[in-house]
């Protein structure tokens, strides 16, 4: 019986894997309301994964398109905006606001990337960096939509128009879309768009002669990376329930830069990993240490030099950690055999 | 209007420049179907320039490339993308060997079927079955092109850390998922050993009898070409030199100039 459930487990890989770890993130509820673990935690852990679902789209653009955008806070702060607006002031369901919410900055963000992924990959940069200080802009003067710096505020949801959610149910909502754009984005990487994308940034002289159209598919992954980040967005607002202009700051965007770079460029676990680490470490151990805890920017010292050791030990992510790991445990265990005969 | 029988390729009238060097100055020249025809010049003497420019990568100045498509109609592929020349039939490889480290050697085959993916992105996403079953056949083809090579048994194994010689293989085998009318090879036995060389030289044979499809080809090595090819286009400074079968092209008195330095007496 076990047998069968352990078979069943490998050849759905990496299914299986995805849907047990969020399995074991839906536990999280459970051992707050038993007391085990803080009820600060579970805000710390859902920040955390929706980072990881915004962290995801980013991943696609860089690790796979060859990409850089700095606009990722810009593009989820819209989230935030829209989806109060739609679901506060209008008063309008819960879905059609996440369809919406979404899609509206997936065209700003095309529209964004017709003009500046004509030229050079790395326009788009430039481009992004700034619509994401325009945005910002907007959500500090259009007061009458966004209250400007006092901020807007929004309800957990309200799915189907009936099943209201409460704090946890928000969490699992945010554990299932994490799931979901797991499973997606590893479908998508290991179809022929996927393969397109790494050929495009490998070399864009295989990829025009293989017949791909390089903006197109330039496009594309940069769509899916802002609509990821707004589908964030929209999950934040409704588990923070509130938003503000200063959330959304380059900072920010950089940080989730840093959750790639640290966790694993082009890895769906090392994304996960770089945003429990550049998102989690600051809030759940740093904060308590003496000293180092009192020193105001202690996250932003510990991600740099973590960036810096990590670009010289692991370039390709500290993901790939685990195949030392796997060495150096195969080697003590070979050394045993040997000892042995 | 069918102007160029039994030939895949017509090269008319062809120059480009950059800045003020004339690359490719007036050249033309044609490949019969079936052919397999060699372009040598010595260093500088503007062989790639020539491949860029029939594969749109450069927009040539002045000229017009005839290219037979797979529907067996003629058409002038200056003007056209980059993209775009795939689909006619038309494929190539680098001098410079193109492939994507980070995949493995059966996906990188794979990318050249590209054009032949027609499932949707939400297929794409959920993997549902289109995707599925076009992903398998892609593959299938894939590993039936390597295991005629002789590379099946490294399809799973990462591109980066091959062999020179198998990267070129590989390279090969991505040009051929389509069934090109015509594979344009940018020198395909450069830094290869001798058995290396050997080895590829009969899977070119091979490509051209079983899939009956033409090949043009840059080389420097002599040996190689004389070899291989049925005829010879000898380029120096851009211009051409002369067209011949390689016993012609041997006894060319300015192809010698060229290749190696006159004699003043």
């Amino acid at each position: 019986m076990n047998n069968k459930l352990m078979n069943f487990y490998k050849s759905h890989k990496p299914y299986s894997q995805f849907i047990l770890f969020g399995i074991i993130l839906s536990l999280l509820p459970l051992l707050v309301s038993l007391g085990l673990v803080k009820y600060s935690l579970l805000t710390t852990v859902a920040s955390i994964l929706i980072y990881s679902i915004v962290a995801l789209g980013l991943n696609l653009l860089l690790g796979y398109s060859g990409l850089i955008s700095l606009g990722t806070a810009g593009f989820m702060g819209m989230g935030t905006y829209l989806t109060a607006f739609i679901t506060a002031d209008l008063g309008l369901p819960f879905e059609l606001a996440l369809i919406i919410s979404v899609a509206v900055p997936m065209v700003i963000g095309v529209l964004t990337g017709l003009v500046s992924l004509r030229i050079e990959g790395y326009y788009l940069a430039i481009a992004t960096l700034a619509i994401s200080e325009i945005l910002r802009k907007v959500f500090v003067e259009f007061d009458f939509i966004t209250n400007g710096f006092s901020g807007k505020q929004a309800q957990y949801p309200k799915l189907l128009g009936f099943l209201q959610l409460d704090r946890n149910g928000t969490y699992i909502l945010i554990v299932f879309f994490l799931i979901l754009v797991m499973i997606m984005m590893h479908n998508l990487v290991n179809s022929h768009t996927g393969r397109a994308l790494s050929t495009m940034r490998g070399s864009e002289a295989a990829a025009s002669a293989m017949g791909i159209n390089i903006y197109r598919h330039r496009l594309l992954s940069f769509a899916i990376a802002v609509s990821f980040s707004a589908l964030g967005g929209v999950l934040y607002m409704h588990f923070v329930k509130y938003t503000y202009p200063n959330a959304w700051i380059l900072m920010l965007s950089l940080n989730i830069l840093a959750v790639i770079v640290i966790g694993g460029i082009r890895s769906i676990s090392g994304t996960i990993l770089g945003a429990f680490i550049v998102f989690g470490v600051p809030d759940l151990i740093l904060k308590r240490l003496p000293i180092i805890g009192s020193i105001d920017g202690a996250a932003y010292i510990f991600n740099g030099l973590l960036i810096i050791l990590v670009i010289l030990f692991y370039p390709n992510g500290l993901i790939n950690m685990r195949f030392d790991i796997q060495k150096n445990f195969n080697k003590l265990f070979r050394r045993g055999e040997d000892n042995n005969g | 209007m069918d102007n160029m029988p039994d030939k895949v390729l017509k090269v008319e009238n062809l120059s480009i420049a950059f800045g003020g060097l004339k690359a490719v100055d007036n050249l033309s020249f044609d490949i019969n179907e079936g052919e397999i025809f060699g372009l040598i010049g010595p260093n500088g003497a503007g062989k790639t320039t020539v491949f860029n420019c029939i594969t749109q990568f450069y927009k040539p100045d002045n000229g017009d490339i005839y290219f037979r498509t797979n529907t067996g109609e003629v058409e002038n592929l200056v003007g056209k993308k980059t993209h775009e020349i795939i689909g006619k039939g038309l494929v190539r490889t680098f001098q410079n060997i193109e492939l994507i480290r980070e995949l493995t050697v059966v996906e990188n085959v794979m990318v050249g079927a590209h054009i032949e993916f027609k499932s949707s992105l939400f297929n794409q996403f959920f993997r549902l079955k289109k995707t599925r079953q076009e992903e398998n056949r892609m593959r299938k083809r894939a590993e039936e092109i390597l295991d005629h090579m002789g590379l099946s048994s490294i399809k799973d194994m990462l591109v980066a850390g091959q062999p020179y010689g198998v990267l070129k293989k590989i390279e090969l085998a991505r040009a051929l998922m389509l069934n090109p009318k015509l594979i344009i090879l940018d020198e395909p036995a450069a830094g290869l050993n001798d058995s290396e060389t050997l080895s590829l030289v009969n899977i070119i044979k091979e490509i051209k009898t079983e899939r009956n499809c033409s090949i043009l080809l840059i080389e420097h090595d002599m040996k190689f070409v004389n070899g291989l090819c049925d005829r010879i286009c000898a380029i120096n400074f851009g211009k051409l030199l002369a067209i011949g079968t390689p016993g012609e092209i041997q006894e060319n008195e300015q192809v010698q100039i060229a290749y190696l330095g006159k004699e003043d007496y």
